[in-house]
């Protein structure tokens, strides 16, 4: 039998990178003596902690999910919906600091991430 | 009324209260509005020095909620009085980092509430603020126009 394909349409998904960076480094960090990784529950790393929507949905101002509402790494670790994180940078009393930690904010760039 | 993020954010909280309730101690006894509730918080076990009573919290949200802090305070009318503690003023305003100058985005109000509940757990002594009086009469009505000084970290 001969199948002569005419035409398809591709389908494609897209997720942030959000859990399996921290998880990664998290996994490491926690290592135990014997060199095992540790069972880790990321139920909670799925929300942005400002707003409390879905990473992969868009901050509350945003229609469009995707480049235009991305992801902010900190050098904490810590992630935010970029918005979201701008707005609270922009206040005086943020300090400059990370929500989670108060760690002084840095972001993470792509090459740490690595 | 808040916009955008503050209305989401508050919507999600209460969904989350509705679904899961709240901590031992905690019970939300209404939102009148969106952007303004009101909780009881009583103090449980045998070594509070506040057995038995309750006190009512309001939290008035601002429309750039969570990125500004929530307006905290105990209630103080005919029915509720502000708990005796030296960081509560008899106006029901509140002495705490975490509604000023700790205030972080990643809060919200059930937090605030056990932050206010363990405040009142870990307290010894029964009396108001040095100054209360004086601070009282020349208070304004949002605490959050108000000067705080976090000098005691001890209760």
């Amino acid at each position: 039998m001969k199948v002569t394909v005419l035409s398809f349409n591709a389908v494609a998904a897209w997720k942030w990178n959000a859990s399996t960076e921290p998880h990664q480094l998290y996994a490491y960090a926690s290592r135990g003596p014997d060199g095992q990784i540790e069972e880790y529950d990321d139920d909670d790393e799925e929300v942005c902690g400002i707003c409390q929507s879905a990473f992969e949905s868009t901050c509350p101002e945003c229609k469009v999910p995707g480049d235009d509402c991305p992801l902010i790494w900190g050098e904490c670790s810590h992630i935010f919906h970029m918005h979201c994180l701008l707005k609270w940078l922009e206040t005086e009393s943020s300090k400059q600091q990370c929500p989670m930690d108060r760690r002084s904010w840095g972001e993470c760039s792509s090459q740490q991430m690595e | 009324m808040a916009t955008g993020l503050a209305t989401k954010r508050l919507m999600k909280e209460l969904a989350e209260i509705k679904t899961k309730g709240t901590p031992p101690g905690i019970v939300l006894l209404n939102a009148v509005a969106l952007d303004q509730w009101v909780f009881l918080i009583s103090v449980l076990g045998d070594e509070t020095i506040y057995a038995g009573e309750t006190f009512a919290l309001r939290l008035k949200f601002p429309n750039r909620y969570p990125i500004d802090s929530p307006e905290v305070t105990f209630l103080a009318d005919a029915e509720y009085i502000p708990p005796l503690h030296p960081h509560v003023y008899s106006n029901g305003h509140i002495c705490a980092s975490i509604l000023g100058a700790e205030w972080s985005p990643v809060l919200n109000a059930v937090a605030v509430c056990i932050t206010m509940q363990s405040m009142l757990a870990s307290n010894k002594k029964k009396e108001r603020p040095e100054g209360n009086d004086r601070y009282v009469r020349s208070a304004p009505s949002n605490p959050k126009l108000t000067r705080w000084q976090y000098d005691d970290d001890t209760v």
